[in-house]
Parts: structure tokens; C-alpha cells; sequence
């Protein structure tokens, strides 16, 4: 500062000297870095997010698991009546 | 509707990439408004990137309300952010010269900017940050009181009354020396 510079006058100059400053090289990059970062979905998230991809697969498997076992039922059923029957026939 | 707004309007419908559009636009001015509050550019980088990262977690939450503009609302986030980084430095008892001397330069600033900068921490080292701030936004950075009152959330009184008081601190001081 000198003698002759008032505060106004020595803003005005500091402002033009401080303007060239800018960001360092890669700043974008590290920036863009950190929000990808942010915007990547969390554990849960993802899981959450296979899963409901998986959910109709696994509904069909329930539904064929589900028939198996009751087709399975009818045949056993089927097998106890037909042995009642031949024990009753004796 | 300029590029800037274009590009909030393509982040908030999902298009992560665009935030590189509000970066590009936007840092350069926003790192040297850090950087002439902090005193250093190393520091004013990290709460320039922190105002991203928190500016990007408002949009995807629907948070930003655009009542003011995107500019607004970026200087608002950096100006905070190196208000708070500065009174934590402070409360810890670093000077802005420690600071840099551990921040390496890379060029980023011509000589002549790092001189003025250093210059500058000094002189307005004495002021309250929020009178510093202020200060800041109106001398370097060319805004009005009305513009400033919107970005420091205050009314253009209170704008008024930090400028006058930070002035008659800083001829107080030149008178002294």
C-alpha cells in the first residue's frame, strides 16, 4: 500500500491483481470425481436394486415349486388310496 | 433460459454428466471468490468442491427451490463454506501463512496473483470473517449490497453496516501503522 492509496484504491488494485487466479489443473476432474462418488448407489441400494431385478424370476420358481408340491401331494394320495384299497381287497 | 439453468434442469431430471456443464461454467469465478475470502487458493479449492458435492446432494433431493438463480445459489453454498472453513481455521489458531506454505502452488496463479492474494489475506486478516466476506463481495467481486444481502441470507442494512465497520477498521489500522 502506499502512502497515497486509499482503501478503495487498494481493493480495486487487489482485485485486478488477484484476477487471474484459477482453478489448478484436474480440479474439474476431482470435482467430477467426488459427485460420481455421490451419485453411486449405496450397498443397500444396489442390493435392493439386483433384487428387483431377481423378483420375477423368483415368483415363477415359488409358483412351479408351489405345483410340484401339490402335484407330489395328489400322487402320494393317490398311492395311500390305491394301497387302502388292495389291504381292504385282502 | 441460460446454459446454467439448462443444465440444473437436465441434472434434475437425471443426467448426472450435466453437473460437468454447472463446473465448467462456474469454478473459476467461484475458486477465486474462495480464495480471495480463505486467503489461499489449496484451501478455496477444497470448499469450492465441497459446495459442488453439496449443491449436487440438494438437487438430487429436490432441495433447490430456484427462487434465486443458479449463480446466486452457488455463490451462497462457497460463501458459507468459506466462512465457516475460515472461523475453524482461526478457532484452531492457523494463520493463512501456514496454510499456504503447506498448500503447493501449481501454477495455477501468475505470480503477480499470488503476491496480491498473500497481500490481501494480510491486510483484511484483522477484519470478522463475515465483515471480510462482505467485503470481498462487494470490492472484488463487484456485486451490490441488495446482491450481496441475497447471498449472505441477510438484509442490505446489515450489508451496509459490516462494509462501514469493516472500512473504519482497516483505515483505523492504516492510520496506526
Amino acid at each position: 500500500m502506499t502512502d497515497f492509496e486509499d482503501v478503495d484504491q487498494r481493493l480495486a488494485r487487489l482485485a485486478r491483481e488477484t484476477e487471474a487466479l484459477h482453478p489448478s489443473a484436474g480440479f474439474s476432474a476431482r470435482v467430477m470425481l467426488a459427485i460420481e462418488a455421490e451419485s453411486a448407489p449405496s450397498f443397500w441400494e444396489s442390493t435392493w436394486f439386483s433384487s428387483r431385478r431377481l423378483l420375477p424370476i423368483a415368483a415363477l420358481a415359488a409358483a412351479l415349486a408351489v405345483g410340484w408340491a401339490a402335484s407330489l401331494e395328489h400322487s402320494v394320495d393317490d398311492e395311500l388310496a390305491t394301497s387302502y384299497a388292495s389291504a381292504e381287497l385282502e | 433460459m441460460d446454459t446454467l439453468e439448462k443444465a440444473v434442469d437436465r441434472v434434475l431430471s437425471g443426467d448426472t454428466s450435466a453437473f460437468q456443464q454447472i463446473v465448467a461454467q462456474t469454478s473459476v469465478r467461484l475458486v477465486r471468490l474462495g480464495a480471495r475470502i480463505m486467503g489461499n487458493q489449496a484451501d478455496a479449492e477444497d470448499v469450492v468442491q465441497e459446495a459442488y458435492v453439496k449443491a449436487f446432494r440438494a438437487l438430487k433431493a429436490g432441495e433447490f427451490d430456484r427462487r434465486s438463480s443458479t449463480a446466486t445459489w452457488l455463490y451462497r453454498i462457497v460463501v458459507n463454506g468459506a466462512i465457516d472453513a475460515k472461523r475453524s481455521r482461526n478457532r484452531r489458531g492457523e494463520t493463512s501463512d501456514e496454510a499456504v506454505e503447506t498448500a503447493a502452488w501449481d501454477g495455477a496463479a501468475s505470480a503477480e496473483a499470488r503476491v496480491a492474494l498473500t497481500e490481501l489475506d494480510e491486510w483484511l486478516g484483522s477484519l470478522p470473517t463475515e465483515q471480510r466476506a462482505t467485503l470481498v463481495l462487494q470490492s472484488l467481486e463487484g456485486m451490490n449490497n441488495g446482491e450481496i444481502a441475497e447471498v449472505m441470507g441477510v438484509s442490505e442494512g446489515a450489508v451496509e453496516q459490516r462494509l462501514v465497520r469493516a472500512r473504519a477498521t482497516l483505515r483505523q489500522r492504516r492510520q496506526q501503522s
